[in-house]
């Protein structure tokens, strides 16, 4: 299945702007196959639903370790391990702003 | 085009969203990084000209230091249209929006002079570079129920800025 979400926030700038939209799918078949610098979009208990970037993944116990690229983001320490079960969907397609 | 027509479907119908916050989130927000980094920027310009009016061009002194300020120069303009894009996606509300209705198209205009920036050597365009990222903060301080006041910066260029009043 397939998802439009808007992005919020400048953590993932310059490849993410804030009012940037993505095409996500929400397939749990991709999970497992998540590369290094994929972009993922999950619900965190204490932060709501973000968008990162994939920095580690463990597909033997279902857990990603993500973080951003803006220096002031959240850091992957604090956010934790991400379980497959808060996965919302992975990122597949990037519509941008025009300009730039 | 597809984006606005998918912006078109969010406004009607409001799609979900996903937060990539600058998060911690620490909410320490403040635009004299870049207001430092678009001062930065007219100092560059300023030794580039002056590196221009002497007759050294043949030296590679010349060609090293010039290409040194250009890269200072660029870096600098970079960092402060990001800095103002991190304060206005993270920060900046709606209702901030209709109380400054001038922000933006100030905010677009701040990406535009910077871009200018890069491209040329003009000191105008730097000059307008500091004007409006000044205007930025004075807008920003207000919303924060911070007074301003206006000063010259203590290093060259020396130009006015806009501080908070503390």
């Amino acid at each position: 299945m397939l998802k439009i979400i808007k992005v919020t926030g400048n953590s993932l700038s310059p490849f993410f702007l804030s009012g940037d939209y993505v095409l996500v799918s929400t397939s749990r078949q991709s999970f497992k196959r998540l590369q290094i610098g994929d972009s993922v979009i999950f619900s965190h208990p204490e932060f709501g639903r973000l968008i990162k970037l994939v920095r580690t993944n463990n597909p033997e116990i279902e857990i990603l370790e993500v973080e951003g690229t803006h220096s002031n983001s959240i850091s992957s320490h604090k956010l934790g391990p991400i379980p497959y079960s808060t996965l919302l969907g992975k990122v597949i397609f990037h519509f941008k702003q025009s300009g730039g | 085009m597809l984006y606005k027509f998918i912006q078109a479907i969010d406004h009607i119908h409001p799609l979900l969203d996903a937060k990539a916050h600058c998060d911690v989130p620490c909410g320490i927000y403040d635009p004299i990084s870049a207001q430092i980094d678009a001062l930065t920027v007219v100092r560059m310009m300023d030794l580039m000209a002056g590196l221009a009016e002497g007759d050294e061009k043949a030296r590679v002194d010349f060609h090293n230091s010039m290409s040194r300020y250009i890269a200072v120069k660029e870096e600098h303009a970079e960092k402060a249209k990001n800095e103002i894009r991190v304060i206005w996606g993270d920060f900046i509300k709606d209702a901030h929006v209709e109380k400054y209705p001038e922000l933006p198209n100030l905010v677009h205009k701040i990406m535009q002079i910077g871009s200018k920036c890069r491209q040329t050597a003009d000191r105008d365009n730097g000059l307008a570079f500091v004007e409006s990222i000044n205007k930025f903060a004075e807008i920003f301080w207000a919303i924060k129920d911070v007074k301003t006041k206006k000063a010259n910066a203590p290093y060259a260029p020396g130009l006015e800025m806009v501080y908070p009043d503390l």
